[in-house]
Parts: C-alpha cells; sequence; structure tokens
C-alpha cells in the first residue's frame, strides 16, 4: 500500500502473490526441511531478495507513521510505539543484510499511498495498510529460507505485525478484528 | 588390588586392561554382548508412514482448541461476540491444516481424523466457571499453540513454514485482542 515514489516496486506492495512468495512457498514434496542454524551466514539468492523487500517494508512503515500521526493525533502513544517497533525492526534487518553479505538499500525519499490521508480515518486505514504489507513481506522471508534463525527472526516481524494490525482494527471497531493468516493475501 | 591415585600401574594390570577392552571391542563389532546380544528388541507397534507427518500434532491441537473454544462460547455468553472470530479463525487455520495433510498424504488423509489424534467430543470438556477464567483458558490455549507452531516453523518445508509462521502469528493477535 505504500510504495516509493514516483516508482513503486514490486518490494513494498507485500504481495505475495507477486513473485517471490511463489518461489518461496512453492508446493513442496517434502513436509521437513533440514534446518540450518549458522547465524548470520551468507544469504542465498533467495531469501536475500525477501529480505531487502521485507527492509523496504520497514522502511515504508517507518516513514507512512509519520504521516500517520500527523492525522490521528488521539493515538499519539500507539503510532509511537509501532513506528518505534518499525524502527527497530528496520536497523536489525539491515544488520541482518549486511552480516549476509548482501546490500542494504537506502530509504527512498517518500512513498506513494494508495488513498489519500485526509483525516484520522484515513489515516489509522493507512496504518492498517502499513501492517498488512508488513505482515505480507516477512512472511515470504518465512518461505524463502531453510534457515532456522532466520526464520525465526522473520516470523517475530509478522508476529508484531499482525498483533499491530489487529490493535488497530479494534481501534476503528472493525470485526473481526484478527485474521487466520496474516500476510497471506 | 586397585591402584593408589596417582601410583603407576603394573604392566599386569594394563595387559589385562587391553585385553578387556579387546574383548569388548570384539563382541561389540560381531553384535554380541557378554549377556546376550546388543539389538534392541524390535518394536511391536510400528508408526505408519502417515501418522510420522508432524502437522498431525498441529491439527489435533487445533481440533481441541476449537472445541474448547465451542464450549467457551456455549459458557460465556457474554464474551461469545469476542470469542466467535477467534474460533471462526481456529476453523479456517484447521481446514488448511487439514488440506495440507490431504495434499501431502493422499492415500491416508483418514489419518488425521482417525481416533488417535482426533480430540475429545465437546460434551467432555469443561471450561471454568467464571468469564475471566474462561477467557484466560483460552488466551492460555492460544500461547501453547503459539508456541508449537513456531516450533514447527523451524523445521518444516519453505511452504509449510509460511503456512505455520501465519498461524502462529495469527495465534500471537489472539491472545493480544484478549489481553
Amino acid at each position: 500500500m505504500t510504495s516509493p515514489a514516483p516508482t513503486p516496486p514490486a518490494a513494498t506492495s507485500g504481495d505475495p502473490a507477486s513473485g517471490s512468495p511463489a518461489s518461496g512457498s512453492a508446493a513442496p514434496s517434502s513436509v521437513v526441511a533440514v534446518p540450518t542454524t549458522a547465524p548470520a551466514g551468507p544469504l542465498a539468492p533467495d531469501a536475500q531478495a525477501a529480505l531487502q523487500a521485507a527492509l523496504a517494508a520497514e522502511q515504508a512503515a517507518v516513514w507512512a507513521y509519520g504521516l500517520v500521526a500527523a492525522y490521528a493525533r488521539d493515538q499519539a502513544a500507539m503510532i509511537a510505539q509501532a513506528r518505534s517497533g518499525h524502527l527497530l525492526r528496520r536497523d536489525a534487518t539491515t544488520a541482518r543484510l549486511i552480516q549476509g553479505g548482501a546490500a542494504a538499500p537506502e530509504p527512498a525519499a517518500a512513498y506513494q499511498i494508495s488513498v489519500p490521508v485526509t483525516d484520522a480515518a484515513s489515516a489509522l486505514a493507512l496504518a492498517q495498510d502499513i501492517e498488512t504489507d508488513a505482515a505480507a513481506a516477512w512472511r515470504v522471508v518465512i518461505g524463502s529460507t531453510d534457515d532456522a534463525e532466520l526464520r525465526g527472526f522473520a516470523l517475530t516481524g509478522l508476529s508484531d505485525a499482525a498483533v499491530r494490525l489487529a490493535m488497530w482494527k479494534q481501534v476503528v471497531g472493525t470485526v473481526p478484528s484478527t485474521v487466520p493468516f496474516p500476510g497471506q493475501t | 588390588m586397585a591402584n593408589a591415585p596417582g601410583a603407576p600401574i603394573s604392566r599386569r594390570t594394563l595387559l589385562f586392561g587391553v585385553g578387556g577392552l579387546s574383548a569388548a571391542a570384539l563382541l561389540s563389532a560381531t553384535g554380541c554382548g557378554y549377556f546376550g546380544s546388543d539389538e534392541p528388541p524390535a518394536p511391536s507397534v510400528v508408526a505408519t508412514p502417515a501418522a510420522l507427518d508432524p502437522i498431525n500434532g498441529l491439527i489435533a491441537t487445533t481440533n481441541l482448541h476449537l472445541l474448547r473454544l465451542d464450549a467457551a462460547i456455549a459458557a460465556d455468553p457474554t464474551d461469545a461476540p469476542r470469542l466467535t472470530p477467534l474460533r471462526d479463525d481456529r476453523q479456517a487455520q484447521l481446514t488448511a491444516l487439514e488440506a495440507e495433510f490431504a495434499r501431502m498424504n493422499p492415500s491416508g488423509a483418514a489419518a488425521a481424523t482417525s481416533p488417535a489424534v482426533t480430540a475429545p467430543p465437546a460434551a467432555t470438556i469443561t471450561m471454568p466457571d467464571t468469564p475471566e477464567a474462561i477467557i484466560s483458558a483460552v488466551r492460555g490455549d492460544a500461547a501453547t499453540a503459539q508456541v508449537q507452531f513456531t516450533d514447527a516453523t523451524s523445521s518444516a518445508s519453505r511452504y509449510r513454514a509460511a503456512l505455520f509462521g501465519s498461524i502462529a502469528a495469527a495465534l500471537a493477535s489472539h491472545r493480544a485482542v484478549l489481553a
């Protein structure tokens, strides 16, 4: 829902059907993988691409929450907490990419959003879009690697986004406030 | 006579020890032991390949928690509007898990619903008396399942890891909305 202006790449769309999830979650012939646990090892190409997309989603989230904060002043505490969470995750993801020998792209100067933010309601709708995008990006990371440590790292990002999405839905009174498969579109 | 600690070992003791070890190694290499075979007895009950699928445990847990949610909704009508969407989530997850099991075990799809892994009937499930305790119990179920799905995420195939991870994240959100 948020993409770098003026060229919106698929990396921040958070749509698992847009490419990488297909490779990460393709129908397998085995139910059990042999997990690897070596931390901060070189990243495989598919895991690297998925992690870079997740970083882009976190960078977009940090930027977009600044916009949300400008319009949803009644939710300042929740917004600050959510933005702080995305900041920490953005930095941790950057570090993980660098440790894995991959490039960590810089954030865009600005991002395009799907719906203009003009009031508190549209700002809180954007907050939900932010978390939906982040959840989708982290779900793709889980399905793009056999590294147990990286899967755990991605699962934390996915869970955090799922919890924040549920909290925002509760704030605006959406029922149901949870989804059965966060990150799956 | 045992040697005192630090005392030199006599030549006779050393040779006896080496000889004993050699005999033990020979017996071990041939599959024999001093008191019989070292081979473990053949198990009388062997797991079928379908039962080895680790998704069975996740299906059983989800099925049980679904029934406990049904019991909680029946016992606590005040919180039913809050619990019913969570029950719907768990039902969708159970359906997805059973579909995944059937996909990987086309010939043994019935195993997932066999008596060995099926949760008890709803009539046998009792929930706490107070609404607070019921919500706490449901939240505890979500926490238990979250741990189970998180553990399963680490060693599953990529496809299943994404599915299990997504369910684990949903369970985290269930705990949050019940807090």
